[in-house]
């Protein structure tokens, strides 16, 4: 057992005397020192009562040591201790919260779906974490239970938000393969490359064609005489043409930064930004620098440049890049792989009012094959009748 | 306790010592104190006496039959 020492201030003259009735009595001096004309010692707390023995001493006891003193300093802390102790446990509480659990798939669907299974097993906002051994084991288990819907997920925490991926189970739609089809143009224009797997190629490279007509044909000859019917596939690459009209404004504002900037604090909750200070800048650009995100809420060091409007022409150089560049998003989003712009060419052009009005002849490589479905009429020694 | 005793029975099994350091003496196994000065000390042992000799003796520890003196030791005599 742990013994309890106490610190006794001894006003004694004589220092002799006292040890030797100290060593007579039975009291173990365990320190001993000189202060301010008083001995201070330490003793253990059961042997103070001895002291009473020495009559030609005063004593008073100090200090504790040992338990005593730590029961003590605990009782005159213990307002710190419980606070310490209380604001622990609200950190264990919130490090084991969940806030949002965010679902990341385009579907709303999936979505929904993924967000209700997680909510039948506890895994909603408000709701204590689970461990990774038990979202493994969710995590399987939806998938167990949707296994055409859901190809893969992924369950985790971060901070206090659960975030899950998933995968969408694609499964391929069986479809009947046609029987007899022909592959025609549906645009006119020159065939610029041809490549095909079944049927036989009625057309040729430089070949000119109209919207319509057959390009693969979906019935084999051989020697003028019908020999099969398949359903014809391949892709015809044509140089097509378009008359494209644009008008743009020959003025445009540029920001230019006038070199006068203010540093501030950004906080964005739900995509809605506030600032911690007024801004001083009435038109500005800002630069942002992540810092923390707590509850939700993004917390930015933002710089903000002030900005001058300024009114600018374009050159005709300008105007043509721009004329140039306007084109390429217009197509951009028409054209697939391997298809491209070949030629353009302005046609008319003319400013009115500060806005340029533009025709322009642009010449397109692009596949314009499609396949057609065609019956055939019984007795029809041709067979190409559709 | 009991452990604690028999510990220190076998690490102490001497009667008595005296250690004696630059500035400090440790004296074990003494029966009783004769004389602590601020120059002086003597102790009683069973079958002889010890008396030390020097300047600004202070006690630091002091129990039944274990003492520490510190201070400057000039002269030991065993009586």
């Amino acid at each position: 057992m742990m013994k309890n020492y106490c610190l006794v201030e001894i006003d004694c003259m004589n220092q002799e005397r006292f040890l030797k009735s100290c060593q007579t009595i039975g009291i173990d001096i365990y320190h001993m020192e000189y202060q301010n004309e008083k001995w201070i010692i330490t003793i253990q707390e059961e042997d103070i009562p001895k002291l009473k023995r020495i009559f030609y001493i005063h004593y008073k006891v100090i200090g504790y040591k040992g338990i005593r003193q730590i029961r003590k300093n605990i009782q005159k802390n213990k307002i710190f201790l419980v606070c310490v102790l209380l604001s622990l446990c609200v950190l264990y509480f919130l490090s084991h919260l969940i806030l949002s659990v965010e679902v990341i798939h385009s579907s709303k669907e999936i979505r929904t779906l993924i967000l209700n299974e997680l909510e039948e097993r506890q895994i909603a906002k408000y709701h204590f974490k689970k461990s990774f051994k038990e979202l493994e084991q969710i995590k399987e288990e939806i998938i167990k239970k949707n296994p055409t819907i859901i190809e893969w997920m992924e369950i985790e925490n971060v901070g206090m938000k659960v975030k899950v991926r998933v995968e969408e189970r694609k499964l391929q739609k069986e479809t009947n393969p046609k029987e007899a089809c022909h592959v025609i143009a549906k645009k006119e224009g020159i065939i610029k490359s041809l490549s095909y797997s079944k049927g036989e190629a009625l057309v040729s490279r430089n070949d000119f064609v109209k919207k319509g007509d057959i390009l693969i044909s979906g019935i084999i000859h051989k020697e003028e005489e019908e020999k099969n019917v398949v359903c014809a596939t391949g892709s015809v690459q044509a140089e097509v043409w378009y008359k494209v009209s644009l008008s743009y404004p020959m003025n445009y504002e540029e920001n230019k930064r006038t070199g006068k900037k203010r540093k501030n604090i950004k906080i964005q909750n739900n995509r809605i930004n506030s600032f911690l200070f007024k801004s001083r800048i009435q038109t500005y650009e800002e630069e942002n620098q992540f810092l923390f995100e707590i509850f939700d809420t993004k917390i930015y060091l933002t710089t903000q440049y002030e900005i001058i409007k300024e009114k600018k022409t374009y050159t005709e150089e300008e105007a043509l890049k721009r004329l140039d560049s306007m084109i390429e998003e217009k197509f951009s989003t028409m054209l697939q792989e391997k298809e491209k712009i070949l030629s353009k060419k302005v046609l008319k052009k003319e400013e009115n009012n500060g806005i340029m009005n533009v025709e322009v002849f642009v010449s397109v490589l692009e596949d314009i094959s499609m396949t057609q479905e065609f019956q055939r009429i019984k007795g029809d020694e041709d067979g190409d009748a559709f | 306790m009991h452990l604690y005793k028999t510990i220190k029975n076998f690490l102490l099994d001497k009667d008595y010592f005296i250690n004696i350091f630059e500035t400090q003496i440790h004296i074990y196994g003494f029966l009783e104190v004769l004389c602590l000065q601020e120059e002086e000390a003597s102790f009683q042992f069973e079958n002889f006496m010890l008396q030390v000799k020097g300047q600004n003796f202070r006690v630091l520890k002091l129990t039944r039959n274990e003492v520490l003196i510190q201070g400057k030791i000039k002269e030991m005599t065993f009586l």
